[in-house]
This record gives C-alpha cells, structure tokens and sequence, in this order.
C-alpha cells in the first residue's frame, strides 16, 4: 500500500512538474487562404454542418501531416483517453464559436473510440481529383501532398463506402490560382521551422510525390455517383480565391489565428482532495484500530 | 374495503437486549451489499476522473473496515487491490508499447526502440518516444477499470457469498451450483492463498521467486478445487440440482423459455449498445427477451418448493445501503448540477483535474453505508477456526 502511495505521489509530482514548464509554441506555418495554389501547399477543410456551422478550409505548407494542419493556425483537437491524441475526436478553430471543439463533451465524452455512426471521418483528394478517397491512414501518419486537399467531415459511415460521402466537391473546396495571391510573399516551400520531433518518432510512410498533370482528369461523370452534388460545377476558374458556394453548405477561408490559450488549471481541487482521501482514509484506520483493540 | 390493516407490533420491551443505545451487531443482507458495489462501479463507469477514482478508492476503504466481519473472505480485500494495480500496470505498460503518437506539444518522457513495420501495416506502432501524457492517460484510464474491480472486490468482501444463493430464484436450483461455484470463486481463492501462506510460515518455508510460486499456486489450486466439490457435495445432499416433481415436458418448456429469453436479452443488449443495428433490435427485443425469461422462472419455479431456515430479513439498513449506492450512481448520471466535461477530464493538453462537487458529495454519500450498516458480529471464536476443522 505504502509502494502505491509512493507511486501515485510520484506520478503526481510528474505531472506538476511538467505543468510548471512552459510549453513550446506550436510551430507549424499556417498561411492565409490565398497562399495555397494547384501545386502548393495543402487545402485543409473541416465540415460543421453537422452543428449548423460553414465548412472551414485553411492553408498550411507541405511537409506536414494530417494532426500537424488540424493543430496550426487556431486549429485545435482533442483525442480519445482510449487512443491518444492520434484518434481525432473533437476539432475547434478558434475563430467558429470561440474555438469551441465539437463534438462537445455532452455529444461525446471522447473516452473511448467513438462509434462509426458519429466521429469524424477524414478524405483525401490528390492534386486536380474529383473525388474523395477515404483515407487509409490516421492524422498523424498521414502526409499530404502539395497541392491536395484534406477534408474531415463528421458523421456516420460503413464500410462499403455508401453512406456518410462527403457532399461538397474537391473543387469547391481547393485552391484554383496557380501562384499564390492576396499579398505577401509568396510562401516558399518548406521553410517551416517546427520543433524537433523526439528521436525515433515514426512520421509514417513517405509521402507520395505529386503528380505533375494537375489537369489530366477533367470529366467528371456525375451519373458514376461517386459525387452525390451533380450541380457543383468543377471546372477550374484560376481567378476565384473563393469557391463557389452550393445552397446546402457555406465553405468560408480561415483565417491564420492565434492558438486558444490554454489554461492548465488550480491544484487546488487536487490539494482538497488529497486532504479529503486522508480524511476518509484516516476514518478507516480509526475504525480498524479500534477493532483490533475491541478484540 | 374496511378492513383495517394489522401493523406489526413491537416485541415486548423485555425481550430487547439492553445494547446501551449501540445497534445490535448482525451481519446485512447480502444482497444490499451486491446492490451497493454494483451501483457504485457503475458510477465508477461514467467517470475518468482520478480525483473521483481515488475517492471512490477511499471510501471502499472505509466502508470495508467498518463493516467487515472477521469471516475469512472478508480479509481478502488487499488481494483485489494488488489485482488493481497489476491492471492499471498492464494498461501503462500497452500505452507505452503500442505508441498512439507524440505532438511536438507533448512533454516527451523517454524513448522505447522503435520497430518499424511495413508501409501496408502502418496503422500500428511498436516502440518509439513515450510522453507523459500518455502515460498519464493510461493510468488514468487503468484506474477507472481498477476502481470498477475494487468495487466487486469490495462486495465479496463484505457480503456472505454462501447467503446470497438463497435469494436465487427457484427455478435456477438447478443451475445453483454452478451459480454459487462462480460468485464464490475469488473469495474461495483469497482464502486458499491465505492458508497455504500460513502453513507455509509454520513450516518456515523461505523460498523465494519460482520455487515459492511452485510451493504455493500448486496447493492453492487442489484446495480450491477440492472446496468447490465439497461446496458441489454439500448442496447436492441438501437438494439442489434436483428437478423436483417436474415432468419432462414442463422441464424442456422452462429450458426453451430461458433459451429463448437469453437470447432476447443478448440481442436486444447488441441493438441498444450499437448504433447502426435495425431500430426493432433494441427495446422490443429485450423486453421480449425479459418477458421470457420471467415466464420461464415463474414455470420452473411454480415445481419447487423450499423452506427457509433463519431468513436474512429486509429491513431499514438494507434499504438504506442499498438506497445510498443506487442514489450515487443516479447523481452521477443525471448531469445535474455539474458539467459533463468534469467528469473526463481532458490530458491533451496537461492540466490540474477539477473535482466537481456534486459528483464528489455523491461518491460520500455512497460512503455513508460505513454507518448505515449494522456493526457485524463480532465473534468470539472466527467462523475460519470452525471452518477449518472440519
């Protein structure tokens, strides 16, 4: 019993100590909408429709991955106490209802694995593709191609891939201008400073090298069904810095925003507690002394 | 319409032992304990709090030591909280393992070798950095389960498991030996380590490691075995097992309605739990399945008759025991007065867990059956002497 105490106090003391740390600033390079072209940079878009909320698209450089572009830029998520912050349970940006992460903790509890019918599903779509590939890999395994767009949308899918397709299109969604608008430089490549992994992290298969025919398939056959919005017209407008919106779902740009401030918290419900479990404990040990003497 | 209700009368004021305004020592029905520990593991389910799981920890404590009887089940408690233990290492140690990935926002602890697979299979790792809030994670979530156990450990502790085969049913007498066997399994098991530990003592034996293993999981085996045959022995000569006056056909009916409304029950239990099952899989099942399932007792039942010697009676405690865990776990499921986020307190990022106070006050309350429950018996000579010369 005195070991597991010691345990528990040392753990406990882990964890103050690493409170006390501050923590290094995230330090992906999220980059305004207009930064992303056809060969640059990843479009990454997360659907709040279910909430009644725009599907938001933001712009991130390559190379990163899928967890990297959903924790940059005022994006933030939360994993499951069951697989770790691997598994995307819940996703906010700090710009939607100040930064609040849905699904929220009375939809889900984000505990453990949520089920296939409510969680957030993750497509890919490669450079100038029509359709959404599901993706094989988890968020922080996965590295996206420049020029490609990441879309998460929440709600239910199976597994023959009939429900739960995303309804806007790839190209209502990825960027369209061929060099990088809006002002500013133009963001070279790879100039992203984010901390060093610890050693021997594993960031999963190399990615793909883009294909460079952006415009190769160009007929899209909305009979195939593969694309449930026939009337999202996707042909390439290279001027248009926004997509064109269908009537069902508003996609609006992201603006690059400060990460939430995270607040670690009082020890002071730790400290009332510890005094509480002593209490209690001290109760018990009374009452077994007093046993022992009776006896 | 006018008759007027016979109330009980209270026993003649000579016939009360003078207790000295103490209550009068006796051992509360098994049930009520059952009942207590099952609420309070649920509650334990609903929450990842550690704050609340190391509540839930202490009062357990309390409430064992108040009102343990001296019986040799009742000293095993300390087994189940090694068992708690060697869970929540086992869940740090897989966490640790099968890495669920590092964020640059992670506070990086140390590193596990790395064993690459194949491009194919690169959903799961082996090996690689380990961060505190992993482990963290982990720990936390081995305590709940941890807490959950403690509670089963704590009921086996504080309730007579031979006394709480008498409230079966009487249409499980046949399935009563098996049922007994599997509820008086670990208590049997803590008793067996208990005594071979003993006699190992007596006879100084200082071994240690493998060979101690072998001197004490060898006797401690044979000796359960042997107990659950005597235990199996005595029950069938007392008349369980028997089918009594039932016909062959009154029989196969009661054993096709249980059948049939087990699987009810299972199936109508995999439609409410999964979402994606037809909606008719859910509640229609499992009340089918529950309606069946009472048919079936009431059949079988209707065949059996049994008497009672000594009954363990229902009164006052045994409500309020079992009222104060139900009435906890009730509070913690409700949501009401605290926010549910509380109670899952987030580990990415790292921060203090706050402890809620209606959760909190409601963990105490199920504490309180550590005076609402009688003071057990206190006897003279412990029911493990006796047993023990048998």
């Amino acid at each position: 019993m005195t070991a597991h105490l010691a345990r528990v106090a040392t753990a406990l003391g882990l964890a103050a100590a690493a409170l006390a740390v501050t923590t290094s600033p995230a330090g992906a390079a999220p980059q305004p909408m207009g930064q992303c072209t056809t060969s640059s940079g990843v479009v990454l878009a997360v659907d709040f429709s279910h909430w009644g909320g725009p599907v938001y698209r933001s712009c991130g450089t390559t190379p990163t991955t899928g967890y990297e572009l959903l924790n940059q830029g005022g994006w933030a998520t939360t994993g499951t106490g069951h697989d770790g912050p691997a598994f995307i349970c819940r996703i906010g940006y700090s710009g939607y209802q100040g930064g609040k992460q849905y699904p929220t903790p009375q939809q889900d509890d984000c505990v453990l694995t949520p089920p296939a019918s409510a969680y957030w599903s993750y497509w890919h779509a490669g450079p100038g593709a029509d359709t959404w590939e599901y993706s094989q890999l988890g968020a922080m395994l996965y590295k996206p191609e420049p020029g490609s767009v990441d879309l998460w949308i929440f709600g239910g899918t199976d597994i023959e891939g009939t429900r739960g397709r995303p309804t806007v299109t790839p190209g209502q969604l990825r960027a369209h201008n061929d060099r990088p608008t809006g002002g500013g430089q133009p963001a070279p490549e790879d100039s992203r400073s984010a901390p060093a992994l610890p050693p021997g992290t594993d960031t999963g298969p190399a990615p793909k090298r883009p294909t460079p025919t952006p415009s190769a398939p160009v007929s899209p056959s909305p009979s195939t069904s593969a694309s449930p919005s026939p009337s999202a017209t996707a042909t390439p407008t290279p001027s248009a810095s926004t997509a064109a919106p269908t009537p069902r779902t508003r996609v609006l740009d992201a603006a690059p925003a400060a990460d939430a401030e995270h607040d670690a918290g009082s020890y002071l419900p730790a400290v009332a507690t510890g005094a509480l479990v002593l209490l209690v404990g001290g109760a018990a040990v009374y009452a077994a002394r007093r046993r022992r003497r009776t006896e | 319409m006018s008759r007027s209700t016979v109330t009980a009368k209270p026993p003649a004021p000579g016939l009360v032992p003078d207790t000295r305004g103490r209550r009068l020592p006796r051992t509360l029905h098994p049930v009520a304990w059952w009942i207590w520990a099952l609420a309070l593991a649920t509650a334990v389910s609903r929450t990842n709090n550690p704050l609340l799981l190391f509540l839930v920890l202490a009062v357990l404590g309390y409430v064992i030591s108040m009102r343990r009887t001296e019986a040799p089940w009742a000293r095993g408690f300390a087994y189940y909280l090694y068992l708690a233990l060697t869970v929540v290492a086992i869940r740090v140690v897989f966490r640790a393992v099968f890495a669920t990935g590092i964020t640059p926002r992670d506070h990086f602890l140390f590193s596990l070798p790395h064993i690459p697979t194949p491009d194919w299979y690169a959903g799961i790792q082996l090996g690689g950095p380990v961060s505190l809030e992993a482990l963290l994670s982990a720990a936390t979530d081995g305590l709940r389960l941890a807490c959950m156990l403690c509670c089963v450990g704590a009921a086996n502790t504080l309730a007579n498991p031979k006394r709480a085969l008498r409230v079966l049913p009487g249409a499980l007498y046949e399935l009563g030996v098996a049922v007994t066997v599997s509820i008086s399994v670990a208590p049997q098991l803590v008793q067996s380590v208990q005594r071979v530990r003993r006699a190992r003592r007596l006879r100084a034996g200082r071994h240690k490691g493998l060979r101690a293993l072998r001197g004490i999981v060898v006797p401690v085996l044979e000796d359960a075995l042997e107990r659950s045959l005597r235990l199996a022995a005595a029950m069938d000569s007392r008349g369980y097992g028997r089918a009594g006056t039932a016909t062959r056909r009154s029989r196969r009916m009661t054993g096709a309605l249980m059948l049939l409304g087990m699987c009810g029950l299972c199936a109508g239990a995999y439609g409410l739990l999964d979402a994606t099952a037809p909606q008719l899989l859910g509640l229609p099942a499992l009340a089918a399945g529950a309606a069946l399932c009472v048919a079936g007792l009431r059949l079988g039942g209707r065949r059996v008759t049994r008497t009672t010697y000594r009954a363990d009676p229902w009164l006052f405690p045994e409500w309020a025991v079992a009222g104060c865990g139900v009435l906890s776990a009730a509070l913690l499921f409700s949501g009401a007065g605290f926010d549910a986020a509380e109670l899952n307190p987030s580990i990415y990022p790292l921060s203090w867990p706050t402890l809620p106070p209606v959760p909190a006050a409601a963990i105490l309350l199920a504490g309180a059956a550590g005076f609402l429950a009688p003071p057990p018996t206190a006897s003279r000579v412990p029911a493990q002497r006796t047993e023990e010369t048998t």
